[in-house]
């Protein structure tokens, strides 16, 4: 097996770790500090195509493969976990509509997406549940050509910014339970639609979080995206597909600490000498790093190159979309304890980058369906076919 | 007016942030190839006059096998096309014989206007090819290149010198040498670089070059001198100024 990324891979990785390094990282503090992430950077990011690496060549993307994404979001998040979640949920936008979307709606919305003239929102999430659209609460009542949808959608990333939204809703005709949730895209600020205040989170900062308030927000018929009482195949899908971007972050943010780990064992001496020379215990705790960041990478890599059209299955593609998670998040919360305890107390203040790395870090596992929800589901997969 | 071109010499070289050092020599082994940094300051200021002017930016380069992988990265940052001798044996090619290959290829190129060279590379920066090759195709050139600006049939390049900057006026076609300052290369866009690998790209065989490898210098040993550093420990300033007094770095 070729795990080798390909030229054009390697070019578009080099390309967002120096757009990273060169364009985010002096932003960083501010990005921290107001949990906003500067237009400048979003511009830059936009010219440089990195909203639409794997969308289709034909809406204006690049046509690369989800291996090259996940390689360049990783290189992203390295530098600002928030900057990441922004592009994680657009592409996970774009990638939806592409495959469960119409012509009409592929036209209209990927083009400006993978432009990154707008960014996309999924919102699922509501008050009542994260993960079961049997609860939803938001509804979509008919009225003729049209729907109108009520309700509160919660923990909304990307709310904020023009674009369109998917959103999940509950067809009001159905009988409460019933499970006829049904996906459709609606443009962020339209009549109806309003936000909280941004959420206060504890890491992630920049990427923007926001309750979605809707009343009484109409849309045309045609913006039902697929078919109704396809909420869960639309869940499952967002499963499939969408991961692969919270993925990328994890592994970005893991990088990120075992990276100033071994910078800090390097300079920090004891006695005179470099802890990384001195103690046995300082390498072997970086190695348990490389080697826990290398298990999280290879299967959140394995699971791009399946998504590459490597493996066709949607149920297969779901589990290892599941496991690449747990392992990719989990990673960058066990790689970000063992370097605080390389750093010790440094890693605890603010003048050193761990300490917004492990705000950063436990995010990771209670996005996108937490670990317990996703391994539930890869073990029904397996087990009760 | 016609329109000219302008040739860039691009080398592939290791990344030098994948280097590992053992025994105090680099390890190469499975180190990526990428095209040197100044090259990439040369690629871009021939691309902004292109821009200006029009005209062709096209890739020269010697490298090994690995080559057409390699220059995608200089067709993504603007160059239209390249020619190139790509074959393993050249990577045993002093800078002379180098200089003598790239020769051949400009040679080869219609409407050349200017020649752009780094003033060195990042692996042996012997910084003579660019030199080489002006001499050998009989073209003036110019070194420590910090703006180029065409005008007419001439050149017009600021030369960064210590202390000061120096103006030159220089008949076209001309090879000019630059400074890493000249510019801030700009980054491709994905669909750049993946559109890169459709651009032209000429092979030439070292064979039909008629060039005969021959022995011209024989490098031993590549290192950078043992320094002996004081480490001295200091508690506060004024025992640096002591110890510097001492040195006679400063005076009593
Ligand atoms: C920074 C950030 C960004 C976010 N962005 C978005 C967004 O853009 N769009 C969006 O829709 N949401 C978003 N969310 C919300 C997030 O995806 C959900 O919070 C998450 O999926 C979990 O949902 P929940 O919190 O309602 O937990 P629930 O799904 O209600 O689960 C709560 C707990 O119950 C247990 N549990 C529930 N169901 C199961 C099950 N089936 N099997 C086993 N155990 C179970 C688990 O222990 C779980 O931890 C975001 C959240 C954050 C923090």
């Amino acid at each position: 097996m070729d795990y080798n990324l390909t030229t054009e891979e390697e070019l578009i990785k080099k390309v967002a770790k120096e757009f990273s390094e060169s364009v985010i990282a002096p932003l960083q503090e501010e990005i921290h500090a107001n949990n906003e992430v500067p237009g400048e950077v979003l511009e830059g990011m936009a010219e440089l195509g990195l909203f639409g690496i794997n969308a289709p060549e034909d809406l204006g993307g690049g046509g690369a493969s989800f291996v090259s994404f996940v390689s360049a979001i990783e290189e992203i998040a390295v530098v600002s976990a928030g900057v990441g979640m922004i592009m994680s949920v657009n592409n996970m936008g774009h990638t939806l509509i592409n495959f469960l979307g119409n012509d009409e709606q592929r036209k209209k919305y990927i083009p400006k997406l993978v432009a990154g003239e707008e960014l996309a929102s999924f919102a699922f999430t509501e008050p009542s549940t994260g993960s079961d659209p049997k609860q939803l609460q938001v509804t979509a009542v008919e009225d003729g050509d049209f729907f109108v949808l009520n309700g509160t959608k919660r923990f909304i990333t990307n709310s904020n910014l023009k674009g369109p939204m998917i959103i999940v809703a509950k067809e009001e005709s159905s009988s409460p339970m019933s499970g006829k949730a049904t996906a459709f895209v609606i443009d962020k600020h339209c009549e109806g639609y309003s936000l909280s205040e941004p959420w206060d989170k504890v890491g992630v900062h920049g990427g923007p979080l926001f309750d979605v308030y809707l009343k009484d927000v109409r849309i045309p018929k045609e913006n039902m995206l697929g078919d109704s009482g396809n909420g869960m195949y639309v869940l499952k899908m967002t499963m499939v597909f969408a991961k692969v971007g919270v993925c990328g972050i994890c592994l970005g943010v893991a990088r990120a600490a075992y990276e100033e780990a071994v910078a800090y064992a390097k300079e920090k001496t004891h006695r005179g000498e470099a802890i990384i020379k001195k103690f046995e215990h300082v390498r072997m705790a970086l190695t348990e790093m490389e080697m826990i960041y290398n298990r999280a990478k290879w299967v959140t890599y394995h699971y791009a190159w399946a998504l590459d059209g490597n493996i066709g299955d949607p149920f297969v593609l779901a589990k290892l979309a599941a496991q690449a998670k747990v392992e990719a998040s989990e990673a960058a919360v066990d790689i970000v304890r063992k370097a605080m305890g390389v750093l010790g107390s440094y890693g605890c203040v603010s003048d050193y980058k761990l300490s917004r790395l492990w705000g950063d870090a436990i995010v990771g596992p209670q996005v996108e369906g937490c670990a317990a929800t996703l391994k539930v589901m890869a073990g029904n997969i397996s087990y009760l076919a | 007016m016609k329109t000219l071109n302008y040739v860039v010499a691009m080398k592939q070289v290791p990344d030098l942030q994948q280097l590992r050092i053992r025994d105090k020599k680099p390890v190469l082994t499975d180190i990526p190839l990428e095209l040197g940094k100044i090259d990439k300051n040369a690629l871009e200021c021939a691309v902004n006059l292109k821009e200006q002017h029009d005209g062709e930016v096209i890739l020269v380069s010697v490298g090994n096998d690995d080559l057409p992988e390699t220059l995608k990265d200089g067709l993504a940052c603007g160059a239209d096309r390249a020619k190139f001798i790509a074959d393993n044996r050249v990577d045993n090619l002093q800078s002379a014989q180098k200089a003598e290959l790239l020769a051949k290829l400009i040679e080869g190129l219609d409407d050349v206007s200017l020649i752009f060279f780094a003033e060195g590379s990042a692996d042996n920066y012997s910084g003579q090819v660019g030199s080489r090759v002006a001499e050998i195709l009989g073209y003036p050139q110019v070194g420590y290149a910090s703006e180029v600006k065409i005008q007419g049939e001439t050149a017009i390049i600021t030369r960064a010198l210590e202390n000061s900057y120096e103006d030159i006026e220089v008949a076209l076609p001309a090879v000019v040498i630059v400074v890493q300052d000249l510019n801030k290369p700009r980054l491709p866009s994905v669909i750049q670089i993946l559109k890169a690998g459709k651009k032209p790209q000429e092979r030439i065989d070292l064979a039909d070059s008629s060039y005969e490898a021959a022995e011209l210098t024989v490098c031993y040993e590549n290192l950078a001198p043992d320094t002996d550093r004081k480490m001295q420990e200091l508690s506060c300033s004024s025992d640096l100024i002591e110890v510097l007094k001492d040195l006679g770095v400063l005076e009593r």
